[in-house]
């Protein structure tokens, strides 16, 4: 069994609240305690609603948040504790993908520009910049002759792409794409969607696919990570998770999902009350407050993730 | 995968932007607009003066005509002569030289001072943040002419120090402004996307934020040249900044002002220059704000 | 058996400095009591424009150019600016995406419903307060009095779209425009919100128009859909009937991107090329440049909206004979 490209273990963002002088420090975990693997060429989905702190967790995978606690290996490597120059050479393996394309471009610079600009953080020289673009602009679908031009020019689903070509500028092993096509239209979705398979295939990526959106997280997918308030409930191959869910949450999530089959059965598992603020988590199984099936020992011990028969993780004492 | 040629944007008054052509794109939005085209022409023209003043000046401004002394405006001096029989008008023409240069060092002084403060500020946050901030509050506290005068009172009256001093004075609040356009910024997807690349704060602060915080630094830059010409005729009116004989259009509101009720055209030029370069200056600053603010820009 | 409303050939343009462009026209559509219609397309189709033109709540440089809207029989295109605001919250009312911008963040909840009330209904306060917290049930809010006196930065997304519907309810408008009300919302809200919606319906009689870019969505709530691409209705039908067998090239591409019809295959189908911007030259049908199954008239002549069967509408030259080709529209 070869080394998993990334091994994510007890992966913990504490944000400090503030109080008044006189009351203790609390602190929002956004990200308490997520571990998982990442494989080459594979694609880990990540589902949540707000407030689960599926964003938190990606950013802090790439260190753009500082994690306060856990680790993180890439290829074996612990790089959570490294200095700022080892870091560096890490970066060139992991790139992200941002979700508004209307926001993620320097509107003040050129494309070229903006894709020069990883090769100049790493030292790329400059006379293979020009070659290197081309290649990876068309690759994603524009021409060479688009390099010249300005984001604002480009349609929603165009500056995605750039954003794409961006990340890819490094030829990284990693991608953590937040949200790429939430904001993007339907016809452009699967634009983006298929390139980003195409992609993978080409170059073997590996994916940390961010997204509230269950069908495109299916579509995507090998396995999939559901999070609740900052944990991990289930993980499971896709197929099994979308076949079989076994967490309640999970259930309820895939169960509120809108076909379009206009005589799909209607039923829904109906979660009862609103989120419970991230700041002040219920006691036991943090989703104990508003599940169909809670019983008296989640009220007070929290699950921890067990594996099942089939694969799957799951956290809950159903289980 | 066809993507066929770039979708047009549908707000209609966007710009091309390319290094050349984005200020060429400026200049011609600016003279599209009536009030900027009228105010940056007779800027234009000020300055131009300011240059050949000496050139087209019809007489020395020092030079005293013995035989005609408090004369109102007349055929050979148009604008009258002052009370040792000095010619206003080649007064006036050297004093827009002096007036320009007053105002392009203060201002330079606060531009350089008040961007590298605020930029470094907004954009490192954290405990620098709050100490350089603390440290424009106490500036801040007084009013910018009082500072200046103090500032000068401590230095000395003489033109240079009143530039100094107007400059120290105004970049504070300038300062404060560049802070908020850059926590603006950094806040902006494309700077938090250069920081996964892992490009270094200095590339991210002159290629990311100062770029896209030059809106807000040509409207209070041009803002600010008004105030500070009329900072310098305030500091020269009450006699600590340029001296006599310099003809500073404030040092000549002040020679002028004891003959007032006699000899009016010794106040009103000279005052009327200086409105009409402040009022300019102004005009074409709101008009630049205007211009840059999507939201008050009629499409 | 008179419809509540009647939209014919509405026309919508903008003023620019170069003329006018045509945002939406040829709209023209009947929703009877109690029945909810869906207005479906991506960014740039028009259907807020269509909704904004149906309650006159256009900005000042755009305007309704012709046709007319018939609401409860009374002319709303000839209402004035004062007799519209009469209406509008009474008899015609209208939900947002994004409830945040539509609730006043320094009023507190009940004072924002209760001035509805006061404003139509002329009930004096310590009536609207007893109304106000039934609304707030009605609406599934948990403690109702507490909430009452809360301000809408301290809700959740779903409470306050609950909030917004409760605000529109409040006078029993005939019909309600939804734009997008879920579209902001965890789908787990989502759902709730959409029960929501149809119970009120259930129990009131109002009608509805959901103005949204999901197809679920609408196989959830409504009974007729209507396509629009670039400013024009281009099929609409009974919501079974447009879901199973879509007719125009544009519905099935867009149905057909969904990633729930592909299971199992790695590529998903996707219509090529990009929406037209606005005001764009135009010769034939607008779909034309981006369809599969295209044909030399297309490119020629913009086909009208004409019946294909029962109910069901389709602006396609697939469906339409070619001796009688019409103007360019």
């Amino acid at each position: 069994m070869t080394t998993p490209l990334l091994e994510i273990t007890d992966l913990q963002k504490k944000f400090p609240i503030k109080k008044s002088w006189l009351q203790p420090q609390s602190y929002v975990h956004a990200v308490d305690g997520v571990s998982l693997t990442v494989r080459e060429g594979e694609t880990v989905g990540i589902v949540g609603e707000s407030g689960c702190g599926k964003s938190t967790f990606g950013r802090c995978v790439l260190r753009l948040l500082e994690p306060t606690g856990g680790e993180v290996k890439f290829q074996g490597e612990n790089y959570l504790k490294l200095p700022r120059r080892a870091m560096h050479s890490i970066r060139r393996n992991m790139q992200m993908v941002f979700q508004n394309p209307y926001d993620t471009l320097n509107p003040k610079l050129s494309i070229s520009r903006i894709l020069a600009e990883p090769l100049i953080a790493h030292g790329i020289p400059r006379d293979q910049h020009r070659q290197m673009m081309e290649e990876i602009i068309e690759i994603v679908g524009l021409t060479p002759a688009h390099l010249a031009r300005y984001p604002h020019e480009f349609s929603g689903g165009q500056r995605q792409r750039i954003g794409i070509a961006r990340a890819l500028m490094l030829k990284p092993k990693l991608i953590v794409a937040d949200e790429p096509v939430s904001a993007l239209d339907v016809s452009i979705q699967s634009q983006i969607l298929n390139l980003l398979t195409e992609l993978q295939e080409k170059f073997s990526l590996s994916y940390l696919f961010i997204s509230h959106d269950l069908s495109v997280v299916e579509h995507i997918s090998d396995r999939v990570a559901v999070m609740y308030l900052g944990e991990i409930v289930e993980l499971a191959d896709k197929n099994s998770l979308f076949a079989d869910p076994k967490h309640p949450y999970t259930q309820a999530l895939l169960s509120s999902v809108l076909s379009t089959d206009p005589d799909a059965s209607r039923e829904r598992i109906r979660l009862t009350g609103e989120l419970p603020s991230p700041a002040n988590p219920p006691k036991g199984c943090k989703f104990h407050t508003r599940c169909h099936a809670c019983m008296e020992i989640c009220k007070t011990e929290k699950p921890a993730l067990k594996k099942l028969e089939d694969g799957t993780m799951t956290a809950c004492h159903l289980y | 995968m066809d993507n066929g040629s770039a979708a047009p944007s549908v707000h209609a008054g966007s710009e091309t932007k390319g290094n050349a052509s984005e200020r060429l794109g400026l200049l011609s939005r600016v003279m599209h607009r009536k009030s900027a085209r009228f105010s940056f022409i007779s800027l234009l023209v000020i300055a131009v003066i300011g240059i050949i003043g000496p050139w087209i000046a019809p007489h020395d401004p020092a030079k005293s005509y013995y035989d005609a002394f408090l004369q109102g405006p007349s055929a050979r001096h148009w604008l009258g002569t002052d009370v040792i029989g000095r010619d206003v008008a080649s007064r006036i023409l050297y004093g827009a030289r002096i007036t320009i240069t007053v105002a392009l060092m203060a201002v330079g002084i606060t531009f350089t001072a008040g961007t590298l403060i605020g930029v470094i500020s907004g954009y490192i946050g954290g405990l620098v943040d709050k100490i350089l901030m603390r440290l424009t509050d106490i500036l801040l506290a007084l009013p910018a002419i009082v500072l200046a005068f103090s500032i000068v009172a401590v230095l000395g009256p003489s033109l240079n120090n009143a530039m100094i001093a107007i400059g120290i004075a105004s970049f504070p609040g300038f300062a404060r402004i560049v802070r908020g356009a850059t926590l603006v910024v950094k806040s902006a997807g494309y700077v938090e996307a250069s920081r996964s690349i892992g490009s270094p704060h200095w590339r991210i602060i002159l290629f990311q934020i100062i770029p896209n915080i030059s809106n807000v630094l040509i409207v209070y830059t041009t803002l600010f040249m008004g105030t500070a010409i009329l900072e310098t005729a305030a500091l020269g009116f009450i006699g600590l900044g340029a001296q006599p004989p310099t003809p500073e259009w404030g040092t000549m509101l002040s020679e002028g002002k004891d003959y007032l009720d006699h000899a009016w055209w010794l106040v009103l030029f000279p005052g009327l220059a200086i409105t009409f370069v402040v009022f300019s200056v102004m005009m074409l600053g709101d008009a630049l704000r205007d211009m840059f603010d999507p939201k008050t820009e009629v499409k | 058996m008179s419809a509540i409303l009647e939209v014919d050939g509405l026309v919508t343009k903008v003023n620019m400095n170069k003329g006018a462009i045509t945002l939406v026209e040829d709209i023209s559509f009947r929703l009877e009591k109690g029945e909810a219609i869906g207005l479906v397309g991506e960014s740039g189709c028009g259907k807020s424009v269509t909704a904004l033109s149906l309650m006159r709540l256009l900005s000042t440089n755009v305007e309704i150019t012709s046709g007319s809207i018939r609401l409860n029989e009374r002319l709303l295109t000839r209402y004035t600016e004062k007799e519209m605001q009469k209406i509008r919250g009474k008899e015609l009312a209208m939900i947002f995406q994004d409830p945040m911008t539509s609730l006043n963040p320094v009023l507190t909840v009940g004072h924002q419903i209760g001035e509805v009330l006061k404003r139509h209904e002329g009930l004096r306060s310590s009536l609207s307060k007893e109304k106000v917290i039934g609304l707030l049930k009605q609406v599934g809010i948990p403690r109702p009095e507490q909430i009452y006196q809360e301000y809408p930065h301290r809700l959740s997304g779903g409470m306050r779209q609950r909030v917004m519907i409760a605000m529109a309810i409040a006078c029993s408008p005939s019909l309600l425009i939804a734009d997008e009300p879920t579209t902001a919302l965890d789908v787990t809200i989502q759902s709730q919100i959409l029960d929501l919606l149809t119970e009120v319906r259930r129990s009131t009689g109002m009608s509805l128009i959901m103005i949204t870019h999901d197809f679920g969505v609408v196989a959830e709530t409504c009974d007729k859909v209507m396509v629009m691409y670039a400013g024009q209705v281009v099929e609409s039908a009974d919501v079974r009937t447009l879901l199973r067998n879509p007719r125009h090239p544009y519905t099935r591409g867009l149905l057909n991107s969904l990633p729930e019809k592909t299971r199992g295959s790695r590529r998903l189908y996707s219509i090529p090329g990009s929406v037209p911007a606005p005001g764009a030259e135009r010769k034939g049908c607008r779909f034309a440049p981006r369809c599969d199954r295209v044909m030399p008239i297309c490119r020629e002549h913009n086909p009208e909206l004409k019946p294909v069967d029962e109910g069901s509408q389709c602006r396609c030259w697939l469906y339409q004979s070619e001796d009688e080709p019409e103007a360019d529209l």
